[in-house]
């Protein structure tokens, strides 16, 4: 609850991302350059965290908002806030990138060229800001049991399955699966009761 | 446990990507019969595992970075701009072709004003002429109506008058100046037959000279008649008489009636 005191609600920022995004259609380079400024950063640190490599992670930078820019068209703000799509996006681009460099084809499923899916966030979720978001999220997960936390990360941030991580964790498969779903579950109650 | 059941507890792992392939396949094939509380779960669990993205530790991409993708989409802007303006190509010609035609509409009226302008010119140029014409009119008949009254009043001037031959008739009343002519007034006159004027003639003194032919005149419609000759071609004491006939229209050299008028100098 005191996340919620040190950073107040800003809804009107989520409006803000969807405004520009709109302008993006008409191909509004000053619209593209605020969004730039406002999501860069969290976009590079996510791709940065996933590839661990400065360079590398700009390309997905670099990626991730050619493709807003060119593709701006599929982001439908009616079906949910544009921050989690981008970030959606931007871990998919990683992770491509990092399968690439690990020449790891575990799936078939390649997203490559996929945009994600646009998703409503929840009722409790809506009004808040970027930097709430962020300081609970890190509350919420600092809390669970450490193992189940880096199951959750390498899941999250260098896409591996769920038999994957049994085995880099050295733990049952099933233990693997339970701490994730449990693990996200009480990340979502905590979101929930934090609201 | 309903089949929607059974995949619940994959939602969160599908959403993060951990499903193993069989697991995944499994899941997807079941959202593909249309289970619409597996899709809404599904949602929301997309939703919160996009959140772990706030677990990357804060960092900050290079100003070069920027500075390289501002270039690229400013480039696009451009062409994207670009491609906009070729349609405006089109309108621009078809407003040319419309401009071309406004101004060949423009020059039709042009012409065709100009030429009723001209027509406006020569007509009111005639009222102009016309105006003139009558103003000059005005003018010698004032000059004439002046002699009238300087031969009429003037002491220089003669009076004699021309009794009618017929009882009936007026007599009429002549003043003779030696420098501004002779002023002929008469009241009450008959209208000339048709096709006829009264003509006016000096009778020479030199014994077996012709008369000499003067204007011819008639009366207006109320018989009022005056009548100036301004230069008559003798001089009054070298004139015995001055008769009046009815000659036909145009006059005559020589008298073709008997004198209706006669009378000498007083």
């Amino acid at each position: 609850m005191f996340l919620a005191i040190l950073t107040p609600k800003d809804p009107v920022d989520v409006s803000l991302d969807a405004t520009l995004a709109r302008r993006l259609l008409q191909k509004d380079v000053e619209a593209f350059e605020q969004l730039y400024e406002r999501h860069s950063r969290i976009v590079y640190a996510l791709a940065l965290r996933i590839l661990q490599q400065g360079s590398t992670a700009e390309e997905v930078v670099q990626d991730v908002f050619l493709q807003v820019w060119r593709n701006a068209r599929h982001y439908d703000e009616q079906r949910g806030p544009f921050i989690p799509w981008l970030m959606t996006l931007a871990r998919n681009r990683a992770l491509d990138r990092l399968r690439l460099k690990s020449e790891r084809q575990r799936r078939q499923e390649s997203q490559t060229e996929e945009l994600p899916t646009v998703v409503e966030a929840p009722q409790y979720e809506k009004d808040l800001d970027e930097k709430r978001r962020a300081e609970r999220v890190r509350a919420l997960m600092a809390s669970l049991h450490p193992q189940q936390k880096k199951a959750i990360e390498l899941a999250f941030f260098e896409g591996l399955s769920h038999s994957e991580i049994a085995e880099s964790l050295k733990e049952p498969l099933g233990t693997v699966k339970s701490w994730i779903r449990n693990g996200l579950l009480r990340l979502k109650e905590g979101l929930q009761a934090t609201s | 446990m309903s089949n929607g059941d059974q995949f619940r507890e994959l939602i969160e792992a599908y959403a993060l990507g951990a499903l193993d392939a069989d697991e995944r396949a499994a899941f997807e094939a079941h959202l593909a019969t249309g289970c619409e509380d597996c899709a809404k779960a599904l949602q929301e669990a997309r939703w919160l595992v996009s959140q772990l993205g706030y677990l990357a530790p804060e960092a900050k991409p290079s100003e070069l970075l920027k500075g390289k993708l501002m270039q690229t989409v400013r480039g696009e802007a451009d062409t994207a701009a670009g491609r906009v303006s070729a349609k405006p190509k089109a309108a621009i010609r078809f407003w040319m072709w419309a401009g071309v035609a406004a101004l060949l509409a423009v020059t039709v009226y042009s012409a065709w004003d100009a030429r009723r302008l001209q027509k406006d010119i020569e007509e009111t140029n005639k009222r102009a002429a016309a105006i003139v014409q009558q103003r000059a009119a005005l003018q010698a008949e004032l000059a004439l109506a002046k002699r009238q009254a300087r031969i009429m009043t003037d002491p220089k001037s003669k009076k004699f008058m021309l009794p009618a031959k017929d009882a009936q008739m007026p007599q009429l009343e002549a003043m003779w100046h030696p420098e501004l002519g002779i002023c002929v007034v008469g009241d009450k006159m008959p209208m000339p037959s048709a096709n006829h004027v009264f003509q006016l003639w000096l009778i020479p003194k030199t014994p077996g000279s012709k008369p000499m032919p003067m204007q011819t005149f008639w009366p207006d419609s109320d018989g009022r008649m005056v009548h100036v000759v301004e230069n008559p071609p003798e001089p009054m004491w070298n004139t015995s008489a001055r008769a009046i006939t009815e000659e036909p229209m145009g006059g005559s050299p020589l008298p073709t009636s008997e004198p209706m008028w006669v009378g000498g100098v007083s």
